[in-house]
């Protein structure tokens, strides 16, 4: 357990969808700077250093982006990098800004999540380079896609926890109905569970409403040290995690489990001193529907999926919410910008502060949000803790 | 907005994994056996799972048995068990070659065929 130092101070994000107003990532860079900045009570000469979580400097077009953003916000002199690790690249530059103030090198840093996912390149383009997210001497050079590799993985998955492709439909049912009363989210739909089934198919099981969307977007925390803290409310992250597996599906002893997501989670509750049956609420890493009943076994969240979502216990008013903001599969999923909302959701529902219909009356006391890239290759998760609770 | 058409040919070079590249141009498996604790690894591992990197190149016979797979407007793809490995293998499958679908699963056979432009993990069902 280690003794928590880091407080988010500000926390928002633009809306995720397919821009077609003509604004472009800078435009939304700002947008989410300034909201956070805002909510932190800071001033822009007071943030020392940027994490630009980034997935692909093909979508823009931008190279060395993160010293681009510093000077386009107005950060001279900062420190400026761009951090990346697939779909865990938000929470990447979450935890290497944790760190660099954990350290007490720096006082208060801004993370920014940053991605054109949907509008900088074609969707067939942008698919093509999802595919090189694996090893490109194998699995992108043979032409496996993305869903294609959850598809296998959430098959074993499947058949080692008795679970069938029934089990997709709610939590898509879920999430996007989560997604309704998100007024930043991209999928808000009202899909009945046979026009899910009988979407067009992706790559079997999943259907083409299984999977989240290619979306664009940014989101913004300033992380501050607790003692440089203008707000005394603020949230507290209280453990960080991270881990990898084989790079190799088949190479894995269980193709169906998320082992990083599980070794990351076990290094950050050790860090936070709990057991993740105190978590409240979790934003999990739903870029498919069977990734999230992955990722809910993988986190320790249900010793029984079946039972649970019989139960209604991942719903807003169950034992613990999962993906309140609809996760990727309702907000969106601008890749860079999706572990920094999910860090920004997480805390502001922990103030209180989230939208009208999905912040829960009881303020939970800690917040899970949970990325990974590849299929569950590289995983990050963060454990926040509401001020109060301290 | 502005319209930018940027156009990338890589020459990407194999490195270690030559032998397994070069192979799959002529429909052969090459893998990498352990000479510490003789995990048969395909692909081939640089460091095996037992962390050794003492390892010697073996050919395969190229057969491998289906275990799962997708099927989706990209094509057909699936986590297959090659004769002589250990662990399983992501591959594409040519369905070209036999449209006739697939019958049980675990009773399926595939054999590995030669592939260029890039050389990848393709492999057809046996008759």
């Amino acid at each position: 357990m280690w003794d928590p130092k880091v407080v988010v101070t500000g926390a928002a994000q633009t809306p995720f969808n397919r821009r077609k107003d003509g604004t472009g990532p800078r435009d939304w860079a700002l947008d989410a700077f300034e909201s956070a900045l805002e909510m932190s009570g800071l001033e822009p000469a007071q943030i020392e250093a940027l994490y630009l979580s980034s997935e692909s400097d093909f979508f823009a077009l931008q190279l060395n982006p993160a010293s681009v953003i510093a000077t386009e916000l107005g950060l001279f002199g900062a420190a400026a990098l761009r951090c990346e690790s697939g779909g865990a690249s938000g929470q990447a530059g979450v935890q290497a800004a944790v760190m660099a103030i954990q350290s007490g090198l720096i006082k208060h840093a801004l993370v920014l999540g940053l991605d054109a996912s949907a509008s900088g390149l074609p969707a067939d383009e942008i698919r093509t380079l999802y595919g090189f997210s694996f090893d490109n001497w194998t699995d992108g050079l043979t032409g496996l896609s993305a869903t294609a590799l959850y598809a296998l993985s959430w098959q074993h998955f499947a058949a080692a926890q008795h679970l069938d492709d029934g089990h997709l439909t709610p939590v898509t049912l879920q999430n996007r109905t989560n997604a309704c009363a998100n007024p930043d989210a991209h999928l808000a739909r009202t899909d009945t569970a046979e026009e899910i089934e009988t979407s067009a198919l992706v790559a079997s099981p999943y259907r083409r409403l299984h999977c989240s969307p290619l979306s664009d977007g940014a989101s913004a925390l300033i992380l501050s040290h607790v003692d440089a803290s203008p707000r005394r409310q603020a949230p507290c992250i209280v453990g960080i995690g991270s881990a990898t597996d084989h790079m190799h599906l088949g190479a894995r002893s269980e193709p169906g489990t998320f082992r990083a997501k599980r070794q990351a989670m076990q290094k950050a509750c050790a860090a936070a001193g709990i057991r993740p049956t105190a978590i409240g609420i979790a934003e999990v890493y739903d870029a498919y529907a069977g990734a999230q009943l992955q990722a809910l076994d993988a986190l320790g969240l249900s010793d029984s999926l079946d039972k649970d979502l019989r139960a209604g216990a991942f719903s807003p008013e169950g034992r613990c919410p999962i993906n309140l903001s609809g996760g990727l599969m309702g907000q969106g999923a601008p890749a860079g910008a999706i572990g920094v909302a999910q860090v920004a959701t997480a805390a502001r529902v922990l103030e209180g502060r989230y939208h009208d219909g999905l912040q829960p009356a009881e303020l939970p006391d800690y917040a899970l949000a949970d990325t990974h890239g590849g299929v569950c290759t590289t995983a990050a998760v963060t454990i926040l803790r509401r001020s109060a609770a301290l | 907005m502005i319209t930018y058409h940027l156009s990338l040919e890589y020459d990407l070079k194999a490195g270690w994994l030559a032998p397994f590249v070069d192979a799959l141009t002529r429909g052969e498996a090459m893998a990498r056996a352990c000479a510490d604790c003789e995990r048969v690894s395909f692909p081939p591992l640089r460091t095996c799972l037992c962390g050794s990197r003492r390892a010697d190149w073996v050919k395969l016979s190229a057969r491998a048995h289906l275990v799962t797979q997708t099927r989706g407007p990209d094509g057909t793809f699936a986590l297959v068990q090659f004769e002589g490995a250990d662990g399983l293998t992501t591959c594409a499958i040519d369905e070209a070659a036999d449209s006739s679908g697939p019958s049980e699963p675990s009773a399926e056979t595939l054999c590995l065929i030669a592939s260029d432009d890039p050389p990848r993990l393709l492999l057809s069902r046996e008759s």
